[in-house]
């Protein structure tokens, strides 16, 4: 399996070793991290800078002092994130059924320490993949949203009444215009939305 | 008969009315003696006033004898010297003034011849109206008896009417002259009977009369005032003279006013008033008492009621350990009719046949004269059933009016409920500490795992990390070699964690402190006698003399202690196990001078070998609810304090767990 090179793993644990030993874990299997020793900090960080349209995932100790890692998810939930950035949560046995709800609602998934490394890491991978996914499809979703920006509110009508597969004449009689216009209008669609035919403009809208 | 009577009285009328009869048959009975007595009393004084009245009679007829015989003897005197005529009329009217009596003196001859006469001066002449001839008949008999006699003799009487219309009853006595043997004449004294009681009377009292009579009854001559309109005492007295008999008659009279008229009355009247009164005032006790024994009834009922009404059991025994009372409540608290309780004295019925003995000796040191503690001791009784309960009994010595005890009353309380709800508020409270110790022993291994989690991770992490690396070609021994010194530091801190705890067992070691045996078995034996009562448990005690304090954890050891107890009570909760004996025992080890040796005995069904094995493995337990960490624990913290914790079988039944401590160094002998 390749390693995806732009993907980046964040580490949220009270414990510093604990930390460097996921780092270093991680590095092993070529995995750029950046680790952060409580929840408030990486709080701020994705609020002082968005995060990078790219695959990411987190792994978050569940018992750390001031905001726990609970909490954290919490946030996360509350901003619609957790999707593209999956967590996974590490945890003592005790807390265990803590971590079960929060996979319940919406983590992605939990690790009893001390885990079985490698596997912790594959779990990691899969995250990563997932949120790889979702990535692509904002990415997707926002080229589409930028696209149809530029469309002007004659060619939005055109193009609605394409996607419908009505015909160029059919087109014209409706918007009591002339064919010719039409066809001017629905050749600026396909140059803007960058499609060669009406079909593939059908699947782009409906995949959106 | 009045027996029958009484018993007729006694059912046909109530006790008010018979009471009533009682009373009024009493006073009848009284007011008929004092009746009597008075009657008595008059009569008494009657007959003393007839008998000296009849004295005074008989001293009157005497007088009258005397008086008459002076006369006879001065008439003699006229004869003496045969006087002539004219000098016997001169002595006769001497005598005749002398004499009242004497109405005329008359010198007849022996033919009844005047031969010369005399008349009272103080009269009129007494024959003048009917002539002297008229008594010729009277003389006659009386000289006819003279002259037979050869003595004077007198006449009987007559009445002699007089000029002035009344008249005089007379009496003609002749004394016949005799000369040798010759009546010569006679002389003829004619007695007036009126002036003769005249003579008399003057020493008679005015209230009395005095009379002469016929035999018949017929007054002759009358003295003395006649009120007869009171009662009259009346005596007679013969006076019989030579030839006519008269009889003297004296009535007496009392007036009203003497009813009471002497002392002995008075005494009779005075007793009998103080009799009447005492009467009134036995009556008024009699009331008085009646009113006390109703307010003593009403007492008595009201008594009855509070004790019928008590749920407290009531039993009252005399000295000699009879029970003498028992209320409702104590009958209905043992099932025993108060018939089958009353007067035993041998063991009660309510004693449990394993304490008659321990009883009894208890009963003999009460019946010794010790007080029992006021606020009472507890006890088990039996139920009638065969069931036992436990009772509480507050005893107090029941005193007479005398002020003498008489025996004790006890009252006694079912305390099987306030026993539940004790055992109740103990079980829970237990549960609530176990889920305590429960709740921390969780708390301490979650932080535990987690602070042995943390290094273990990072370990992990780094040698999977590593061993990833490794895979590799082109690896970087350096790397390498940092993640081996991380590796390393992360094991010591797990090291570090292992041995915090150990510090934190450690840290006790400062609590301990010199205790005597005798204060940790102090401190465990009411917890241990609260279960052993559940249980039905005799906890016993055997500690040696002159034990030297032992330096401990007394929290710990305590706790130790407790937990030793419970299981040994514990493995005698079995039906077929009757006598329960639980001995805690201290005394000094057998093989270390500096250690004494606590032992907890029991006579359960002792332990089986497979169990015995694995007696001190942590979380090994054959109880239902245990957890299978007090007998480890307990040998930890023996050990901690450098004692050994060991058992063995405690023939013929039971176990025996025994402990050492050292002994405090240097410790001054404590009691």
């Amino acid at each position: 399996m390749q390693p995806a090179i732009d993907a980046s793993v964040f580490v949220v644990d009270d414990d510093a070793s604990v930390r460097d030993a996921l780092a270093w874990l991680l590095r092993s299997r070529h995995l750029a991290s950046q680790v952060y020793d409580s929840a408030e900090a990486f709080l701020e960080m994705i609020d002082s800078a968005r995060l990078p349209p790219r695959p990411a995932c987190l792994l978050l100790d569940v018992r750390m002092p001031g905001m726990s890692g609970l909490a954290l998810f919490e946030r996360l939930v509350e901003r619609g994130l957790h999707q593209a950035l999956p967590v996974i949560f590490l945890t003592g046995h005790a807390d265990v059924p803590t971590a079960v709800s929060a996979v319940k609602r919406g983590a992605f998934d939990f690790c009893e320490k001390p885990f079985s490394d490698n596997a912790l890491v594959d779990r990691v991978e899969q995250a990563l993949a997932q949120s790889a996914t979702i990535v692509q499809g904002q990415r997707a979703r926002e080229l589409l949203r930028q696209r149809l920006a530029e469309l002007t509110e004659r060619e939005r009508a055109v193009m609605q009444l394409v996607v419908e597969g009505l015909p160029n004449k059919r087109i014209a009689d409706q918007l009591d215009i002339s064919v010719r216009t039409v066809e001017v209008h629905r050749a600026r669609v396909f140059d803007k939305m960058e499609v060669k035919s009406a079909v593939e403009l059908a699947n782009l809208l409906r995949d959106a | 008969m009045s027996a029958s009577f009484i018993r007729l009285l006694s059912q046909r009328w109530p006790a008010h009315w018979r009471r009533h009869a009682l009373w009024s048959s009493l006073a009848a009975l009284v007011v008929a003696l004092l009746v009597t007595l008075v009657w008595l009393a008059g009569r008494y004084e009657a007959s003393q006033l007839q008998s000296r009245l009849d004295r005074d009679a008989a001293d009157a007829v005497n007088d009258i004898r005397t008086g008459l015989t002076r006369n006879l003897q001065s008439l003699q005197a006229l004869q003496f010297g045969d006087p002539k005529p004219s000098a016997w009329v001169k002595g006769a009217n001497g005598l005749l003034r002398e004499r009242r009596e004497l109405l005329r003196i008359e010198w007849r001859d022996s033919q009844y011849r005047t031969l010369a006469e005399a008349g009272t001066p103080y009269r009129p002449p007494v024959f003048e109206r009917l002539g002297r001839e008229s008594a010729q008949s009277e003389v006659n008999q009386a000289c006819t008896a003279a002259r037979r006699i050869s003595a004077p003799a007198y006449s009987t009487s007559y009445f002699v009417p007089l000029t002035d219309g009344l008249g005089l009853e007379v009496m003609e006595l002749c004394l016949p002259l005799a000369h040798a043997g010759v009546v010569m004449g006679y002389l003829v004294a004619t007695y007036s009977l009126q002036d003769l009681l005249d003579d008399l009377a003057r020493q008679l009292t005015r209230s009395q009369e005095v009379s002469f009579t016929e035999g018949d009854g017929t007054r002759l001559a009358i003295r003395g005032s006649a009120n007869r309109t009171s009662r009259v005492f009346s005596a007679q007295h013969l006076l019989d003279l030579p030839g006519a008999t008269l009889v003297l008659r004296i009535d007496s009279w009392r007036g009203a006013p003497d009813l009471f008229p002497n002392v002995l009355t008075a005494l009779v009247t005075a007793m009998s008033i103080a009799l009447v009164s005492i009467l009134l005032l036995l009556g008024k006790d009699m009331r008085r008492r009646l009113k006390a024994e109703r307010d003593l009834a009403d007492a008595l009922a009201f008594r009855k009621a509070m004790e019928d009404s008590l749920v407290t059991g009531l039993r009252a025994r005399d000295l000699q350990g009879r029970i003498t009372y028992v209320n409702p409540a104590f009958c209905q608290m043992v099932g025993f009719s108060a018939e089958e309780l009353l007067g035993q004295s041998a063991d009660a019925p309510y004693w449990p046949p394993e304490l008659a003995d321990e009883y009894k000796k208890r009963q003999a040191i009460r019946l010794a004269g010790s007080v029992p503690p006021r606020e009472g001791f507890e006890s088990v009784f039996m139920h009638k059933d065969g069931t036992r309960f436990p009772v509480l009994i507050i005893e107090a010595p029941l005193i007479n009016a005398l002020g003498a005890q008489t025996g004790w009353m006890s009252a006694c309380l079912d305390i099987r409920e306030q026993r539940r709800i004790e055992e109740l508020s103990r079980a829970s409270q237990e549960r609530l500490q176990a889920t305590a110790r429960l709740a921390m022993v969780g708390e301490m291994a979650s932080l535990l795992s987690h602070e042995l989690n943390q290094p273990l991770a990072a370990i992990s992490s780094y040698a999977t990390g590593t061993l990833n690396l490794l895979q590799h070609d082109r690896h970087n021994d350096a790397d390498v070699g940092l993640a081996m010194r991380r590796i390393a530091e992360q094991a010591e801190r797990a090291g570090r964690v292992i041995k915090s705890v150990h510090d934190v067992v450690r840290r006790r070691d400062q609590a301990r402190e010199l205790t005597a045996p005798r204060i940790l078995l102090d401190a465990i034996l009411p917890l241990v006698n609260l279960q052993a009562r559940k249980l039905g448990v005799q906890v016993q005690v055997r500690m040696a003399a002159e034990l030297p304090p032992v330096l401990c954890d007394r929290t710990m050891v305590e706790q130790v202690l407790l937990n030793l107890a419970r299981n040994g009570m514990q493995a005698m909760d079995r039906p077929d196990i009757r006598s329960r004996v639980l001995t805690l025992g201290v005394r000094r080890a057998s093989g270390d001078a500096r250690a004494l040796e606590f032992s907890v005995t029991d006579v359960g069904p002792g332990i089986a070998p497979e169990v015995a094995q694995q007696l001190f493995t942590p979380f090994f337990t054959t109880k239902a609810e245990g957890m299978g960490l007090g007998l480890s624990l307990c040998r930890t913290v023996i050990e901690q304090h450098g004692g050994t914790l060991a058992f063995e079988p405690n023939p013929p039944r039971g176990m025996v767990f025994t402990f050492t401590l050292p002994v405090g160094e240097g410790a001054a002998r404590l009691p």
